[in-house]
Order: structure tokens, then C-alpha cells, then sequence
């Protein structure tokens, strides 16, 4: 048999890898801003994080012939920090309260949502929904003052009823629920979205055949609604709890007051003050910024990798 | 097991708000229509006049082509749409509003309709599991289903890892656990390939003698109708055209559409002439004379039809290639394998004759001139003014 001889070369791996290049190059040139753009502030400053191990002075270059290097020296004075417990307390109990709340709202708004029998009440109470997620920070904590500040609307009422006037935004206990139900009220719609998308994909059949199967409406919504979202439910939550300490700065900072700092003080809220104001001390910020992102990786390896175990859903 | 009656069955579809109504017709307007629906001032018109008793575990098999109304039908007698007007009785107790779930039915759906999160087990057990029979029954149930279908190896999988043949099975199984008075199937095969489709249509066959139930059957497919249903109704744009056994339809079509429709390939017509001499009659096309059965002169006779201009209805197996007939040139030759099928054009009609391989003499090509009669005296002939088959 001569067919070996007849039959063609095989194609060498880098004519093959080049031939890819040539027939997808419109994608690569279409992908190329995106890739551009994640590297110029994402992969890039990473370079900074050099500086978390550094006796860095603002105006040093980052790796220059008299760079100091400390180790995890800056590390180990944030272990010893007096504001240590507190701040990993603070940031932890608000993202968990958060997390609890917000994590399974927009599930329920969805599934309320596809259960409405007018799709036109549905559409357009998704899109009162979506509303609020379009206030700026700043507009969202004035509206916080119009409603719980000292002369808010709420205290006019407690006042008119003959009540005494309470200020919210000194009180320590008020911080976290004005905070968190805020910010749900803010997001619940914005975040429902993707789970609405998820249940639009349910093929009306298997709706009929639970009606037939004599299902109600609550065990359709148990048997077949949540179980086709499930897999984004649990992206999503792998996701929440990879940025589960990962909270911002700007709204806590914005609602800070003296009377609540000792529970509104958060990680991110200290790299702030730490890294820009006052005398700025950039490399012990970067060192605590560094440590609450090891954080998030952690969680997010652990949710994943259980995911990967107990479901068939996972990132990775 | 139970009887169902439709009686005067109509389902309009209500405009939704922005549609605009249509305007008040004049009095001799015809009513509008766009593609094959009726549209009035009520809304859609998707069904109506629909009149059906189907006895207790009779085989009803409702065909016609797409967007006739039979879905809909279907889905009326399973309660997932509402009746717009007449009454269903199932067992001689009016459904009309009756829930879903209380009209001891079950559907089987063209595209499945499994839940994809559980395995087959807990999709044939979940009906029984809601309506909290004991676990031990249920069990029994599902095995007994599954040892019917032949998929008790598939017990514990998702649908996901079964075949498209085998989830339909799942599918039927989840039905039957039920053991429903009515059986309601949507097109259940139409997501098959050809050969599985075959099979299951065999396996829908065995079944039915097994569970000896009543089996409403929704399809396009006419092979399907023909070979699964002990009556078949035929429908177009809504109405009925004609009920009958699958012998009835092929060999006394109510209408043309019924000759067309019913059939593969399609029925040939012809412009002719009947002609009545005293009790006898024939048809005459182009100069020949086409002779009917005894059965069809006699049905002529009894409704007084006279001589008139009609359309003549022959199947391309009732056609046959002849020294002398209708001259024609042959357009296409199909090898069918045991047949050929001869698509002819006769001075500008298509025809298609079937040439049984074994009685033939040459090949075929296109371009040669070939003659055709017809034989066995199964000629239909149709007014041409209301299309109805005249024996009617």
C-alpha cells in the first residue's frame, strides 16, 4: 500500500497557527482596544504594587538606585495597626449584611417578575426598577440626608407627630442598615436584570407541561424557573463572594460622620485617607489594599472550587 | 378512557392594545385574510365551527398545514388556551373552564418539555409526585413506564445525556404514568430524524394497544395521520375539511384541498368535462375518455349531478405511462428505488405519474415524449365552482 505516500504532508503546527491568524485577524483588530485598555489599568498598575514592599517616599521612582526594601514590613505594622480588628470587623460585617440582602433580592425580583402575568406591568416595572442604579453616589447619599438627616423628612414626621428628633447620620447603629438598604435599593433592579434574561431563555413548554403535571404557580417557579437560573445564581455568587470585602470607599466616606466612624471606618475608606490625605503614606496603603485583594482571591478560590464540587458550575 | 366531544369550538386571539381593528367591511366584503388566518373585528380567528366526537379510545389524529388551527385545538382540549366559544366535554362533563390538571389529561410535546435539572426517574414520578401518591406506587408506576418504553437503563440520567428518540420516549413515559383518560400528543415526532421518526411511529402504534386509552394527535405529517389515526380530521385556515377513516380520505377527498393535501406525491388535476348519459356518466379530458367506478357513478347519481365543466382529480399511482393518452414531455425522472416517479409536462400542467420499476421498458430523460392514461377507474372529479368533491 503506498497511500502514506500519497496522502498530504501534515500541515506544520506553525503554518496552521499562522493561517488562524490570517483568517481571524478582523476579530484580533476588533479585540485589540478592549485588550489594550485592561492592560494600560489593570495589568499595568500592577507593576505599583512593588511599593506595598518598599520604604516608598511620594516622588521615588518605583525601582531606582535607592529603593528601599522592607519585606512585608508594611504588612506587619497593618497586622499590628490598632485599627486592624476594627477595620476587617467593619468591612466584613457590612459586605456579609450587604451579601445577604442583595445577593438573593434581584433572584426573587426576577422570579416575581417573569411570574407577572402582564408582560407589559412586568416591563414596566423592570424599568421603574432599573431606575435608581443611575444616581451618582453623591446624589444617593444627599437623598440619604434629605430623607434621614436631621431635618429630613423622616424627622419632620417623627417631630410633627411629637416626636424627638433623631440624627441618623451621628448614630453608629443607623450607619450599616442606611448603608446596605441603599444601596439594595439602588442595585436590586440593575442586578435582577441578568437573572431576567436567564428566565426568558425557559422554554414555555416546560412551563405547560408543569401546568399539565398539575404544578402551581409557586412550584413552577421552584421546579422550573430556579432551576434554569441556577447556573447564573452560581457564577453570580462565586463572583459576589470573590469581592465579598471588596467594598468601595466613595459612599462610606460620603457618609462618614464623627458619630459613626467607629463603625463606617472600612478598609477601603483607611487606604484612602492613609494613601492621599494628610501626609501620605502610599506604601503602607498600597500594603493594605494589597492584602484585602489576597483576601478576595482567597474567597473567590474557595466558592469556586466548592461550586466545582457540590454543582456543575464554576468559573474555571 | 373517555369520550370527548368538541362542539362549535372557536378560538379568536383578541387584538392586543396598539393593533388596529380592522375597519366595518361593507356588506358584500369578503372577510379579510392575511396569510391563512381570519382576521375580524374580534381579533384573530384561529379556529372555528369545529364540531368533533371522538369515542372513548378512538385514535383522532388532526393534520393539516402549518398555522391550520390544530395546535390550537389540541391545546384548548388540554386547557392551555382558553376556549373562545362552544363546549368540550370529556366524559360528558363540560371543560370548558375546568383547570388544566383536573381534566385527567396528559400532553406529549413536540419539543420534549422535559425539566432538564432532573433525571428521568423524577421527571415521569413528578405529576404523582404532586398529586402526593405514595412513594412505593410511584416507583411502580415509573418502572412499569419505563419498562413499556424500554428506557429503564436510562432511569438515572439527565435529558441531556439521551438521544432525541430517547427523551421522546421520556416524554411519552411521563404521560402515561398518569395513565390519563385523554392522551394528548403535539407533533411529537416531527423532531426526529427520518428513520427514527419511522420507528417511533411503530413504537406510538405498540403503545397505543398497550395503554388502551383516547389519543388525540396533532401532526402535518400525513404519512403519520394515515398510518396512526382510526379517523383523521383534515384542516385548513381554521375550519375542518373533512373527517374520515385514513381509507375514507384517500378514496373519497371531501375537497380539493383534501385530494392535494392527502396523498404522496400529490394528486394530479386536470380541466374536464363530466358527462351524464342517462344513469352513466365519465369525464371527458383532452379528447379521452376517463371512466369512473360503479361506487362513484352511483354517488352522482343519488346528489343528480348533470354534465359540467369539472376539475379532475387523479393520483400519480392511478396514472400510468401508455403507447397511446395524453402526449406530455418528461421534465424530471426520480428514482424512488422500487418506482420512478415521472414529473411530466402536458401542455403546460404538471402531472406526475408512478412507473413501478420492474414494468419498466427504457430510462427515462428529460425531454422525451411519453404518454399517460389513467387506470383503475379512481378518477375524482371536483366543481369548479366550490371545489367539492361532487359525490358529496
Amino acid at each position: 500500500m503506498d497511500s502514506a505516500k500519497t496522502s498530504p504532508a501534515p500541515v506544520k503546527k506553525k503554518g496552521r497557527w499562522l493561517k488562524k491568524l490570517r483568517e481571524n485577524y478582523p476579530f484580533l483588530v476588533m479585540i485589540f482596544p478592549a485588550v489594550l485598555v485592561v492592560f494600560l489599568f489593570n495589568y499595568l498598575p500592577i507593576y505599583g504594587l512593588l511599593i506595598a514592599f518598599q520604604d516608598f517616599m511620594p516622588g521615588d521612582p518605583i525601582l531606582g538606585e535607592y529603593t528601599r526594601w522592607v519585606g512585608f514590613d508594611n504588612f506587619t505594622r497593618f497586622f499590628n495597626d490598632v485599627q486592624f480588628w476594627p477595620l476587617m470587623s467593619n468591612t466584613f460585617l457590612l459586605c456579609i449584611f450587604g451579601f445577604i440582602i442583595g445577593f438573593p433580592l434581584p433572584i426573587i425580583v426576577a422570579l416575581l417578575l417573569n411570574a407577572t402575568k402582564s408582560r407589559r406591568t412586568a416591563k414596566i416595572l423592570q424599568t421603574i426598577f432599573n431606575g435608581p442604579h443611575f444616581i451618582s453616589l453623591v446624589v444617593m447619599v444627599g437623598m440619604l440626608t434629605l430623607f434621614f438627616g436631621r431635618y429630613g423628612l423622616v424627622n419632620n414626621i417623627i417631630a410633627a407627630i411629637g416626636g424627638e428628633r433623631v440624627s441618623y447620620f451621628l448614630q453608629s447603629s443607623a450607619f450599616r442598615p442606611m448603608y446596605i438598604l441603599s444601596s439594595n435599593w439602588q442595585d436590586f433592579g440593575w442586578s435582577a436584570i441578568i437573572y431576567v434574561a436567564a428566565l426568558s431563555n425557559v422554554d414555555p413548554g416546560q412551563h405547560e407541561a408543569a401546568i399539565l403535571d398539575g404544578a402551581t404557580r409557586w412550584q413552577r417557579v421552584l421546579h422550573v424557573d430556579l432551576p434554569a437560573i441556577m447556573p447564573m445564581v452560581s457564577v453570580m455568587l462565586i463572583m459576589s463572594i470573590g469581592g465579598l470585602m471588596g467594598v468601595g470607599y466613595e459612599k462610606a466616606l460620603l457618609m462618614q460622620t464623627d458619630g459613626n466612624l467607629g463603625v463606617s471606618e472600612l478598609i477601603a475608606t483607611y487606604v484612602y485617607k492613609q494613601g492621599l490625605t494628610g501626609v501620605p503614606d502610599q506604601a503602607y496603603a498600597t500594603a493594605i489594599g494589597l492584602f484585602n485583594s489576597i483576601i478576595n482571591v482567597v474567597l473567590l478560590i474557595i466558592a469556586n472550587t466548592t461550586s466545582k464540587r457540590f454543582s456543575e458550575n464554576s468559573l474555571w | 378512557m373517555a369520550e370527548v366531544q368538541l362542539k362549535n369550538i372557536k378560538k379568536v386571539y383578541p387584538f392586543v392594545s396598539g393593533e388596529k381593528k380592522v375597519k366595518k367591511k361593507k356588506a358584500d366584503e369578503p372577510e379579510k385574510k392575511k396569510v391563512n388566518l381570519q382576521i375580524t373585528n374580534e381579533g384573530v380567528v384561529a379556529v372555528q365551527a369545529f364540531n368533533l366526537d371522538i369515542k372513548d379510545k378512538e385514535f383522532i389524529v388532526l393534520v393539516g398545514p402549518s398555522g391550520c388551527g390544530k395546535s390550537t385545538t389540541l391545546r384548548m382540549v388540554a386547557g392551555l388556551e382558553e376556549i373562545s366559544g362552544g363546549e368540550l366535554y370529556i366524559d360528558g362533563k363540560l371543560m370548558n373552564d375546568v383547570a388544566p390538571k383536573d381534566r385527567d389529561i396528559a400532553m406529549v410535546f413536540q419539543n420534549y418539555a422535559l425539566y432538564p435539572h432532573m433525571s428521568v426517574y423524577d421527571n415521569m414520578a413528578f405529576s404523582l409526585k404532586l398529586s402526593k401518591v405514595p412513594k412505593d406506587e410511584i416507583d411502580k408506576k415509573v418502572r412499569e413506564a419505563a419498562e413499556i418504553l424500554d428506557i429503564t437503563q436510562y432511569l438515572e440520567r439527565k435529558p441531556k445525556a439521551l438521544s432525541g428518540g430517547q427523551r421522546q420516549r421520556v416524554a411519552i413515559g411521563r404521560a402515561i404514568v398518569r395513565a390519563p383518560k385523554v392522551m394528548l400528543m403535539d407533533e411529537p415526532l416531527s423532531n426526529l430524524d427520518a428513520k427514527l421518526r419511522n420507528e417511533m411511529r411503530a413504537e406510538i402504534i405498540k403503545l397505543r394497544k398497550r395503554i388502551d386509552t383516547t389519543f388525540i394527535y396533532v401532526t402535518h405529517d400525513q404519512t403519520e395521520a394515515m398510518t396512526l389515526g382510526d379517523r383523521i380530521v383534515i384542516m385548513r385556515d381554521g375550519y375542518i375539511q373533512q373527517i374520515g377513516t385514513p381509507q375514507e380520505v384517500f378514496n373519497h377527498p371531501a375537497n380539493l384541498f383534501v385530494a392535494g393535501f392527502i396523498g404522496m406525491p400529490v394528486m394530479n388535476f386536470f380541466d374536464a368535462n363530466l358527462v351524464r348519459e342517462g344513469k352513466q356518466y365519465f369525464v371527458e379530458v383532452d379528447g379521452f375518455k376517463v371512466e369512473l367506478s360503479p361506487e362513484k357513478e352511483e354517488r352522482l347519481l343519488a346528489n343528480d349531478v348533470q354534465s359540467q365543466p369539472v376539475t379532475l382529480g387523479v393520483r400519480p399511482e392511478h396514472t400510468d405511462v401508455t403507447e397511446q393518452g395524453i402526449a406530455s414531455k418528461v421534465e424530471v425522472a426520480e428514482m424512488m428505488g422500487s418506482s420512478v416517479h415521472l414529473h411530466l409536462d402536458a401542455n403546460g400542467k404538471d402531472v406526475i405519474v408512478i412507473v413501478p420499476t420492474i414494468d419498466m421498458k427504457e430510462s427515462y430523460k428529460q425531454g422525451d415524449t411519453v404518454h399517460f392514461s389513467f387506470k383503475g377507474k379512481v378518477a375524482h372529479v371536483f366543481s369548479k365552482e366550490t371545489d367539492k368533491n361532487l359525490e358529496f
